[in-house]
Order: structure tokens, then sequence, then C-alpha cells
């Protein structure tokens, strides 16, 4: 078993975020179900799902933008959970967590400078005077590779690396201790890109940051991230070390995803429904409907989490882990 | 796909610019490209490329600030920047055809999706190849939902009814590809068709794009900014910085030998299976501001770190009819001549 | 570029916005200085002989009490103008926040606001202005709070619509992350991104505005004469078009129609101005 000595800066016990649907009297939409999940100090936790699985869901709960439905987010041993998202933005803990958004032309407020966007959270949640935050704005400007004399400018009259670089640098400014990035170059060019990527993982080391990496693009996920967790609609279906769920993923899913990244060869087709995210059923696999290697007891009992031995597995895990009656059976590749 | 064959699509010195407020855009500048029946040739470049402004051009669908300032574009034959109005739009839709980006804005969300295939039926009912007769009218309904099979929607007679908002990405990009294709064009343009689909989906996608390429022996025009993608589907990419086409190579050779210093770039800048933060290697530099009068001949000069005086004055051009061939006089192969044959 | 420089830009584009400035300067000149720079005390009967066409002397003509018209003309602009602007004033700094919490908060907030502005709007709106001041009294501070009541609507649902757009986008939620409360997104974020379109409204509505003054004080709501106010001046030569005495009715009619002209004018203009993105 793998659980390290000093306690996780994050730890995420069975949170869940349920909504109501307007006109099905009872309905529930289960975005995110049971999860659990921890980032140690310094650790690089990735976070991968397409459309639909929740991600955005989660994210937004850790950034307490939302409030669960039930569980636990345990932060430095405070449960942040039990404070109410309403009046997190004024809350001292607000600097705790800090996230950086996808689009950075629609995470900027177009009437405020590029100074202006950095400042404000350092005259807000900082303390500090104007003068104080300007110089901070400053240096924060240096550390994320933008030249002073674009911090006069309008978010319009910048590009769109330079824009991704003035998101970073207010998500920096307060010196949060976790930092979330919600896909924070899915709408960059290739080549700005690989500038960012090297930038955030450059910053991570230096501030010895935590973060979670929110992505589709697994390649981008697998150069940032030293852990990382798939999701499918609501549920985390397989953790582990990056390059081990990358190499090896037990999970069909991550099989799948992983198969369909181009250039990699003979593609698995993932064929049939994707299950419906609004109640379902407690003790069904949400990936049975789709699952290549479903069997019977799939849709009669929910996978525990097992490693790569077969065994079950605590809470907390930091080993490769997948939630699958039938982890590690290799799927037959389908021929491209 | 046949060479020897007269291309379908020949696109000559294409030049286009766009009169704005803050001065005139050279977005396109001598662009030479060409198409043969049967090819998938993927157009790859970034954003400001002039990539997406081609393809619209190529239709004739260019904003109306757009200016074609040199060139041709002989399609089948016949001079398309010549070609009036009506000429234009009898060949859109039946020979020529385009699937967009963002398939749930590109589909009309008022009209169920088979009444939006059986429109493209009957505006070219009259050209349509191999339909004449009294049972023309029955026609256009089972036709759509023909179309909707052949596209694998399942259920497709009851998917004709839908409305766009009521189905998936996946599935949106699937009804305008069977729009697309009602009409069985030869050639079809495909702008970014898969991005902001998942990864799956995309995949599932491309493969029906290029199934029914091939099967239709369908010219098809695939535009895109995601060099792997390119390269697991087409069997010859073109390309495009800054408004000019750079490199037009068969896929295997444009990654085993790239030619031009900009494509080599672009694919050390890309992540791939084995790559690691410090392998990847950014493109220096930025985008040349295409409104400037004074842009030096060669538009990657001064983000390139072979570039010679010469490269400012004059630039070789893009040999369509070649099988490899770069605009550029410091080729990565050390070879001076701009045009490369290479050995079967 | 700032703000000045950027204004300018604008209004040397487009001729038509250049010509719906300079209208407008005129128009304040008019409301400012009007009492002093006109020929003739708009209130003084023996200016010239009672209905007297446009001349050299009075370019308007006089009226049937022998006031020159032209003077009167220019002073009622002060009181057209002032009427206007506190009526779009005060249905600005109270419909602008309502809309703005109901799009942004939604829920009951939403439905309150919401049902509010429907429940004015359901009455032909002049009908109601006409029975705001018939019960609250003939003055013109009556006529100002009627104006306003029934420009409400309009602009709780421009608010309302655009903070309802700009509620998911995503420098609102970074705003939260940077330590905004919802009060203060409102205030700071999300109103000055609504300005542009709002602009809009004002200007429309103060054209609509003075028109809804003149039409009350037309039916004898409102400004009593013999205070100079355009309504009430077309009032009083109405009579006379059937007999010939044109100018009496024409040149107030025609200055009103002149003056909404431009502030419909304005409205575009000022949007440009306003808008942080047309700046390049």
């Amino acid at each position: 078993m793998n659980i390290s000595p000093t306690p996780p800066l994050l730890r995420v016990e069975g949170l869940s975020k349920r909504f109501a649907l307007a006109g099905k009297k009872g309905a529930l939409l289960h975005a995110v179900d049971d999860v659990s999940l921890h980032i140690e100090p310094g650790e690089s936790l990735g976070l991968v799902g397409e459309s639909g699985c929740g991600k955005s869901t989660l994210v937004r709960l850790l950034a307490r933008l939302l409030d669960p439905s039930e569980g636990r987010i345990e932060f430095d041993g405070l449960d942040l959970a039990t404070l109410p998202a309403r009046r997190f933005a004024r809350l001292p803990q607000r600097t705790l967590i800090q996230m950086v958004f996808q689009d950075p032309s629609d995470s900027l407020n177009p009437r405020y400078t590029a100074r202006d966007t950095v400042t404000e959270p350092c005259l807000l949640l900082a303390g500090m005077n104007r003068s104080q935050a300007d110089a901070r704005a400053d240096e924060v400007a240096q550390q994320v590779g933008l030249p002073a004399e674009l911090m006069s400018r309008y978010p319009h009259q910048l590009s769109g690396g330079q824009k991704a670089r003035v998101g970073i640098a207010r998500a920096l400014a307060v010196k949060p201790r976790l930092l979330i990035l919600d896909e924070p170059t899915a709408a960059l060019d290739v080549s700005v890109q690989a500038v960012v990527l090297q930038l955030l993982d450059r910053l991570r080391r230096e501030m010895k940051l935590a973060t979670l990496f929110v992505s589709h693009d697994l390649n981008v996920v697998r150069l940032l991230t030293d852990r990382v967790a798939v999701m499918y609609l609501g549920k985390i279906v397989e953790t582990g070390p990056s390059a081990s769920v990358f190499e090896q993923p037990s999970h069909p899913y991550t099989q799948a995803l992983v198969s369909s990244i181009p250039g990699l060869g003979p593609r698995v087709r993932l064929s049939g429904e994707v299950s419906s995210p609004i109640d379902p059923p407690r003790e069904v696999c949400r990936f049975a409907s789709r699952c290549p290697a479903a069997q019977d007891i799939c849709s009669r009992q929910y996978p525990a989490s097992r490693d790569a031995q077969g065994q079950p597995v605590a809470l907390h895990h930091s080993g490769h882990q997948s939630a699958c009656h039938f982890a590690h059976w290799p799927l037959p590749a389908q021929a491209a | 796909m046949n060479t020897a064959q007269p291309p379908l699509l020949d696109v000559q010195d294409f030049s286009l610019e766009f009169r704005t407020r803050s001065g005139t855009v050279n977005a396109l500048q001598g662009v030479n490209l060409r198409l043969h029946k049967g090819e998938i040739v993927g157009l790859v470049g970034e954003s400001g490329s002039g990539k997406s402004v081609l393809s619209y051009a190529l239709l004739g669908i260019s904003d109306a600030a757009a200016k074609v300032t040199g060139g041709s574009v002989r399609f089948g034959g016949m001079e398309l920047l010549q070609a009036g109005k009506d000429a234009l739009s009898e060949l859109r839709g039946r020979e020529i055809s385009m699937i967009f980006q963002s398939p749930r804005t590109a589909l009309n969300p008022i009209r169920s999706v088979g009444l939006q295939i059986e429109d493209v039926l009957r505006r070219h009912a009259m050209a349509t190849r191999g339909r004449t007769g009294p049972d023309q009218a029955l026609g256009f309904r089972e036709r759509a939902v023909q179309a909707l099979r052949e596209v694998a929607i399942a259920d497709p007679e009851r998917r004709f009814h839908a409305y766009p908002f009521e189905l998936s990405g996946g599935m949106c990009q699937r009804v305008m590809i069977a729009i697309a294709l009602a009409c069985r064009p030869s050639l079809l343009i495909a702008d970014e068709p898969t991005t902001g689909l998942d990864v799956t989906t995309q995949a599932s996608v491309m493969d029906l794009i290029t199934a029914l390429a091939r099967e239709r022996e369908m010219a098809t025009l695939f535009i895109t900014h995601d060099l792997a993608l390119a390269a697991e589907y087409c069997d010859r990419i073109v390309v495009m910085h800054a408004g000019h086409a750079v490199e037009s190579a068969p896929t295997r050779l444009l990654f085993t030998q790239p030619l031009h210093p900009y494509t080599a770039r672009l694919m050390s800048s890309t992540p791939a299976r084995d790559s690691t933060l410090a392998s990847l290697l950014p493109v220096p530099g930025q985008l040349p501001d295409l409104r400037r009068s004074d842009l030096p001949a060669c538009r990657f000069v001064d983000r390139c770190e072979r570039a010679a005086p010469r490269c400012r004055e004059s630039l070789p051009p893009l040999d369509s009819s070649a099988e490899h061939s770069t605009a550029c006089w410091f080729p990565l192969n050390g070879a001076a001549a701009a045009e490369l044959e290479s050995c079967p | 570029m700032s703000t000045l420089k950027h204004a300018r830009h604008i209004l040397a584009e487009n001729p038509t916005t250049g010509i719906a400035t300079v209208m407008f300067l005129v128009f304040l000149l008019m409301a400012l200085f009007g009492p002093w720079l006109v020929p003739f005390d708009p209130l003084d009967t023996s200016a010239g002989k009672p209905l007297s066409a446009p001349g050299a002397s009075h370019w308007f003509g006089t009226d049937a009490l022998g006031r020159d018209i032209f003077s009167r003309v220019v002073v009622a602009t002060r009181l057209d103008l002032g009427i206007a602007f506190s009526a779009v004033l005060l249905s600005f700094v109270i419909g602008m926040p309502l809309g703005l919490a109901a799009g942004f908060l939604g829920g009951w907030w939403d439905r309150i606001v919401s049902r509010g502005a429907d429940t004015i709007m359901a009455f032909p709106l002049f009908v109601l202005a006409m029975g705001i001041v018939a019960a609250l009294g003939n003055t013109v501070g009556n006529i100002i709070l009627a104006t306003a009541v029934i420009n409400l609507p309009f602009y709780i649902r421009v608010a309302r619509a655009e903070a309802n757009v700009r509620r998911n986008a995503g420098w609102v939620e970074a705003a939260r992350l940077a330590g905004n409360n919802d009060l203060r997104i409102l205030a700071v974020h999300v109103f000055p991104n609504t300005l542009p379109p709002a602009m809009v409204q004002v200007s429309l509505n103060m054209g609509w505005a003075i028109l809804n003054a003149a039409g009350l004080s037309f039916i004898g709501l409102g400004v009593r004469p013999p205070e100079p106010e355009w309504g009430i001046l077309v009032a009083e030569g109405a009579q006379f078009i059937v007999s010939g005495e044109w100018w009496v009715s024409f040149f107030p009619g025609a200055v009103l129609m002149l003056a909404v002209f431009t502030f419909n004018l304005l409205g575009d203009a000022l949007r440009d101005i306003f808008d942080p993105r047309k700046r390049t």
C-alpha cells in the first residue's frame, strides 16, 4: 500500500454534486458522484475526461465556486466544504486555491487592463494598498514572462499567449497553495502552447506549487503531471502515476481514450449510447453500456477500485488503481 | 488517386487581401495548391495562417471586405474566380461541399435535420446525378434518410425529425457531413471538422469522412491545426504559415524529411508520445503583422535561424506539381533547389 | 487611447455621427444660454404684431399674442431637455440596478422585478403617464416622475439581458476567485460592461422622453402656459393651421422633431465611444 506519511494538501472524500432538473420533478443529474482524490504538497495531479464527465463541475467544487451536495474537501486539515461558496470570495481561505481558466479571451474582463486584472486580487484578498499591489503585479508579470509595457493593455490588444500569461499571473498573484489549471492551453496555437506549458512547469517547480491539471489532451497531461485521474460520467474510473496510466491503461475507458490519440496504432472503438447521468442506477457500472468487455456482473454490481494485482485499495492510495471488475483484461483492439 | 491525370482543383499563385479599418491585411500570398480526384490533402497551419480564408475563397463565400489580388483557381477546368454568382451557387453543394467547425452552430437550429438535408437535395434536384422521373418527390425524403444512414446515425427514420439541439456534438457533425455529401460532390472541404469534439468522437468522425471519401473517390481538403490528426488521415499535407503555402509533401515524407524550418518547428512543438517538456521546441517569435506594407518576401524570415538577406528579397514558389516541394531557399536537407523529387 | 481621443476618432469616422453631435451641441447651447441669446423676451406680448409671418425681424413669426416664436422655441429648449434629462436619469438610476440584480441573481429577484416591469408595460405608456400626472398633480416634477416610470422597463430589460449573458462569462468566475462578492461583481465588473447597450437606450430614451413631455403638455397636463415648452407651443398654434398661419405650430414641431432625431443618431455614437473593444 502506498500511503504517504505526511497528510496530503488536499483530501477530497465522497464528493457529490447533484443538480435538480427543471421540468422533471425529482429527477437529479449526478454531475459528480462520490469522488475521492488527494493531492500531496507540490504534486501535480491530472484530471482527464471527455465532455459530460463532470470535470468542470468537480473543478468548480474544488475552487469553491459551487457548493457540493455532500462530501468533504479538506485543505490542510480544514474542511472547505463547510464554508459556503456564496461567501467564500471574501474569506481569507480564498487565497489558498486559485485557478487558471480555459479560454483566455473569455476569462479576462474586457474593460480591465492587464494591470487591473492582476492587481485586483492583491487589493481585495492580500490586503495590499495600491503601490504594493502594483509592485506585486510587476513581480509576477516578470515571473510569467509578460513584458512590462503590455500591462497597460486591454485584452483585445493582446495575443492569445499574452492573455494566457495574464490569467496565470492573476492566479499566482496571491501566492496560492493549490493551482487549478482548467485546460489552460486548449485555446492556444500549438507553438504558443509549448511555451505556456514549459512556463507552467517551471513555475510549479520554482514555487513548489501543487496543481490540478485538467485537460482532454492526453499528450499534454502526460507531460505535466505526476499522477492522473480519469473521469467518466461523474465518477473516477482510474488513477495512478501518469506514466503507468498512459503506458498500461487498465480501465476499458482509459484504454479507449489512450488509443484515440492519433498516431498510436489500432483504436478501440466504442459503440452504444452513453448512459444518462440522470438518476443513474447505483449498482451498475456507468461505462457498461459502451464497454467492449462488459459482462453480466457489470450491470449488477458497481466495481470497487482495485490495484494492478486485483486487490481492493484504500481510499487515498497513490498507486495505479481502476474501478473495473476486469481491469487489465487486454481488450480486442480493432484494426484502424 | 492518379496524379498523372489533370488535377481536380488547381490553385495557382492565389493572393487575397482584406480591407479593414486598421489597414489592408495581406491574408494570402502566391498560394499554390493542387488536389487530384480521390486524394485526401491536409492543410495544416496555426491561427493566422490563412487556411480558413483560403477555403472560403475557393467556395466564393469570403467576407465582403476580401479582395482577390491575383492568381487563378481552376476547378475541373473552370476558372472559379471569373465565374458568376449563379455558376458558383450551382457548384456549391453539388460539386464542391464544405463542412464547418462547431457543427451545432452551423446547422439551422429551428429546422429538423432531415429537412435540412432535403433542402440541399431539392436545391440541386435538376442536376442531381442519376435520378429523373416522376418518383422524384418521394425520392427526396428517402434519399435524406439514406444520407443519415450513410453517416452511421442509428434509427435514421426517427432522427430525421430531430432538431440540432437534441443531438450530441458528434451527431450534429455527422448530420453536417450528410448534408455536405448528399449530392455526391467531387470535392469536399472540411474546415476543422473535429475541433471541439471529444477525442473518441473525433476519431469516429474522421474515420467516417475518410471512409466516405475513399468509397466515392472524392477529393478532400482537410483543414486543421492539428498536425498529428492530419498525419493520421491524409495522403498529403500542405503546411501554411502567415498566408503562404510553405511546404507540400506526402505525409510520411513530411514527417521523416521535413524541408521547411517552420514545418520542423511545428512538429517539434507538438507533444507526442515520447516527448518530454524539455524536448518541445516552440516556434520562436511571432507571426508578422500582415498589415505591414513592407513585409519580407519570406514571412518566416524573422523567426528562422537559417535566414539570409536573400530571403527578404524573394521567395522560390512552391511547386504544386512536384511530389515534395518547399518555398524556401535553404531547406533542411541542405539542397539549394526548391524542388525535390523523392525516389519511389 | 484616451476616451477623448477615441471619441474624436469615432466622430470623425462617420459623418452622420458628426452631424448629430453638432446638432446636439447646438441644442445644448440653446438650453444653457438660450434666455440670454434670444432677440426678444419670450413672454413679451408686444414684441411684434400678432400672427405675423416669418420675416427678417421675426424669423419664426409671431403667435396670437404677439410673442416672438423664435425666442419662445429657443427658450423652451431648456425646459424640454431638462425634463427629459431628469426623467432619463431617474429611470437609469432605478432601472439599471433592478435589472442587473434580476439578470445576475435570478430566482426571486428576477421574478419580482420582471413581473413589475411587465405590469408597467401592460399599459399603453402614454396613457399611464397621463394617469400618473393626473393622479399626483399637474406639476413639472410629476411629469418627470411619470416619464421616468414609463421608461423603467426598458432599462430593466437591457440590464437584465446583459447581466444574464455575462453571468456565466469566464471573467465573472475569475472575479469571484479574485475576491469579489456578488455585489462588487455587479457594480464593478458587470455594470461597466453593460454600459454600451445602455448608452444607446439612454439616447433613444431622451428622444422619447422629450416627445412624452411635449405630448403631456400638448394635452394640457404638466407645463402651464405662458411657460414656453415645445408641446405647448404646438398646442397654441394648432387652431391656426386651418386658417393659414402655419408657422405658429410648424417651427416648434420641427425643432421638436430635430431634437428627437438628434438623440436617436447620437445613441450609436455613444455606444461606440464607450466600447473599449473599438479602441485600436
